[in-house]
């Protein structure tokens, strides 16, 4: 231990010698505070509280560490797969979020020393022998999924599906989605405990990964900074009382003073410009790959039209029926129509997503007996659903809006109520709604960007998953931005034509008989 | 077996707080063409209207061919079945804009009595050529002037052959100048026989074109008789008000 100090001294020593701290620009975004982001959704190292504030072993961390360093700290909690993006545009100074150092992130960000020291899990069910064939669950743009797709051998044939936090993976398990999954041993130990998923620890840790705060390469004095208090903290104990009230083992500093010294290299102590040029020339540019990345996107794009499609037909006969169920004579058809509209309009659809894969998926599967409804499958019924209250809306209004001298006249000729409804009353009632509809589906299209919330990757995601690779937040966005803006032109036109025939009938231009 | 084709027995008629129709008793007989007359509100339409059952009356009894209608008990099928043996013409046209004007009158037959699409085109060309529009057949409704219009909506009740033809205010909203060819056409219509009923304000066509008028006000039959003998000289002083009224416009 005395020996492990005085290294770590000299460590220290080291770094402070080559920062002039110079009281000149404030070194973070707000002068006096030090921001700190966290994802809130990686028990015991981040969650929050029943006030909803952020708490874990990284929110103390965070907040000790600025408080050392003479700041007001503030916690943001950021989605773990938008953190490195809200980091780079500036909306907060540091990632004190479990985030392992990697040599891919050390491409586009600082990092101080590691701050703990864990592993690679897998988790699998009781009895697993071999893992070839599971469908695993991994956190999107985490350094397990990456781990699983650089080793193959170790993971024959297994499918990798990508959600948003542990929690949801956990659920995903229970809810027979994915049969196991690689985490960190801490966090996924934690997260199978707490819901009494069915799976063990499964074989030997991948790999041990250290976790550190992550700066943006600018700030390489912050960094300094935070790493002379988070040596501060260490030695003191408030790391190891930290450390023990969330894990609930002591730590083993011998472990963490090890990788300090392995990743003293990474020090940050050049020049701003030198770093630069090197990053510029290292960084695996969006252009330079491009011709993967637009095959990415074809696929991304291709179940985006797949979604939109089927649920532009779906939606538009489930609207009809509902609509017309609305302005039904009989009341409790009436009172259902117009509840399930109420519903749905009155809930966001990423609320009906998670209800659909989660809830609904599920038991309809357990019912089936296998697995007929998948991410897919959740998605369109979701999406139907959803864009079948607003059609339904619009169909109303648009039966509504025809006056009650054309249900007279249809009377008046012996026409059942049906056979008006059919034949007089709804081409028109479509006729005076083929707009509002043409914008259901704009606002549809629109809408498919949230599935990637139940795994499925579809134009959004994968600009985000681009993201990740390439550490440039704004290329691929611009690029799905394009995709988005063709499919929703060519699809609009088609409304515009449809709706030219549908007005035919008015005597207008290009109408004549 | 009596010649009366409808008969209104003590017909009351309510919408919410107002009294439309108060006991009204009439009498249609087959081939006969009868008027309605009386100022704006007196229950002429309403009237008209519970004929065909676009209105259920909520007292009295509606005879047809002699025989209680029992409209209280009727399914929506023999409802359906009563307004098709009786053909109505709206002020509005109420044509059905979506389809072109053979398409109209084609509607009736292909939809409740299931005529072949064929068939009822060719009874549908028929009728446009009766009422003067052989060659506005595909036209659509948009594209038809006001008399136009109620050509082809005539021609669409005439399609279901109807044993009486149920006429509201057919000419009110049509320029001066399309009214008489309107006229002309109903009054050939009652020249071959049809049976009518007929809501109007034209004088005029009610001399030239009807048996009998009723003159109705505040939702009664205040008068009733030949056609000279109410119009030229009506012998209720309520009666003899409107009509000289109007005979000043």
């Amino acid at each position: 231990m005395a020996s492990a100090l005085c290294r770590l001294l000299g460590c220290v020593l080291l770094l402070c010698a080559s920062v002039p701290l110079a009281a000149q620009e404030p070194l973070t975004i707000k002068e006096g505070e030090l921001s700190l982001a966290m994802s809130g959704a990686f028990q015991p190292f981040s969650t929050t509280d029943a006030q909803g504030n952020l708490a874990g072993f990284d929110a103390d961390i965070a907040t000790v560490l600025a408080e050392r360093m003479g700041y007001q700290p503030r916690l943001v909690q950021n989605d773990w797969a938008a953190i490195q993006q809200g980091l780079q545009t500036r909306k907060y100074d540091l990632v004190c979020g479990s985030m392992a150092i990697t040599d891919e992130r050390l491409q586009t960000m600082h990092f101080t020393l590691p701050y703990y020291v864990s592993g690679a899990q897998v988790f699998a069910p009781p009895g697993t022998q071999s893992l070839s064939g599971l469908r695993f669950g991994v956190t999107e743009d985490s350094t397990y999924a990456t781990y699983m797709r650089e080793h193959p051998d170790g993971f024959p044939n297994v499918e990798i599906i990508q959600f948003g936090s542990e929690a949801e993976i956990v659920a995903a398990i229970k809810t027979n989605k994915v049969d196991a999954f690689v985490s960190d041993k801490i966090v996924g130990g934690w997260y199978i405990k707490q819901a009494g998923a069915d799976v063990r620890p499964w074989g030997p840790l991948l790999y041990q990964e250290a976790c550190g705060i992550a700066a943006r390469q600018d700030s390489p004095e912050l960094v300094r900074l935070t790493n002379r208090a988070l040596f501060e903290i260490v030695q003191d104990g408030t790391y190891g009382t930290i450390y023990e009230k969330w894990v609930g083992v002591k730590p083993d500093l011998d472990v963490l003073l090890k990788s300090w010294g392995e990743f003293e290299q990474h020090i940050p102590r050049e020049s701003q410009a030198e770093l630069e040029t090197e990053v510029e020339a290292e960084k695996p540019g969006f252009a330079d790959n491009l011709d993967q990345w637009l095959s990415l996107f074809q696929r991304g794009a291709i179940i985006t039209l797949q979604l939109s499609l089927l649920t532009l037909i779906l939606a538009l006969m489930l609207g009809t029926l509902v609509g017309v169920g609305s302005v039904s004579k009989n009341q409790i058809i009436q009172k259902l129509s117009q509840g399930y509209i109420v519903i749905v309009r009155g809930t966001p659809l990423l609320v009906q997503l998670f209800i659909a894969y989660y809830g609904i998926a599920t038991v309809f599967n357990d019912v089936a007996g296998s697995e007929l409804m998948g991410a897919f499958g959740a998605a369109l019924l979701a999406l139907v659903i959803n864009t079948g209250a607003y059609n339904a809306e619009t169909i109303r209004g648009g039966i509504l809006s025809i006056e009650k001298g054309q249900w007279e006249a249809a009377a008046s000729l012996g026409m059942s109520r049906p056979a008006t409804l059919r034949r007089v009353v709804l081409p028109q009632a479509f006729r005076n709604s083929v707009a509002s509809l043409g914008n259901n589906l704009v606002v549809l299209i629109k809408d498919t960007s949230l599935v990637g919330a139940i795994t499925l990757i579809e134009l959004t995601y994968t600009a985000r998953n681009i993201v990740f690779q390439t550490g440039q937040p704004f290329m691929p966005f611009l690029v799905a931005a394009v995709f988005y803006l063709v499919i929703i032109t060519v699809l609009d036109q088609g409304v515009k034509l449809w709706e030219r025939y549908m007005m035919r009938s008015t005597g207008a231009k290009g109408a004549a008989a | 077996m009596s010649d009366v084709l409808f008969e209104a027995r003590g017909v009351n008629k309510s919408f919410g707080a107002l009294h439309v129709l108060k006991g009204v008793d009439l009498k249609v007989k087959k081939h006969e063409v009868v008027t309605l007359v009386g100022p704006s509100g007196s229950g002429k339409s309403t009237l008209l209207r519970c004929m065909n059952l676009l209105e259920k009356p909520e007292e009295g009894d509606l005879a047809w061919q002699g025989e209680s209608l029992r409209y209280r008990d009727m399914t929506p099928a023999q409802v359906n079945a009563h307004r098709a043996r009786t053909g109505m013409v709206f002020q509005h046209f109420n044509l059905f804009p979506h389809r072109r004007a053979i398409e109209n009158v084609m509607e009736g037959p292909v939809t409740v009595k299931g005529v072949s699409k064929d068939q009822a085109r060719e009874q549908a060309f028929k009728l446009l050529d009766r009422v003067g529009l052989a060659d506005k057949a595909e036209a659509w409704p948009a594209q038809l002037s006001g008399g136009q219009k109620q050509r082809v909506a005539i021609a669409r009740a005439l399609a279901m052959n109807p044993e009486v033809l149920l006429l509201d205010e057919v000419t009110s909203a049509l320029d001066v100048e399309l009214i008489a060819g309107i006229n002309e056409l109903l009054a050939d219509l009652a020249s071959e026989g049809m049976t009518m009923v007929v809501v109007t304000h034209d004088i005029g066509f009610a001399k030239r074109a009807s048996n009998r008028v009723c003159f109705m006000d505040e939702g009664r039959i205040v008068e009733r008789g030949p056609t000279e003998e109410v119009i030229d000289n009506p012998s209720s002083p309520r009666a003899r008000e409107f009509m000289s009224a109007l005979a000043r416009t």
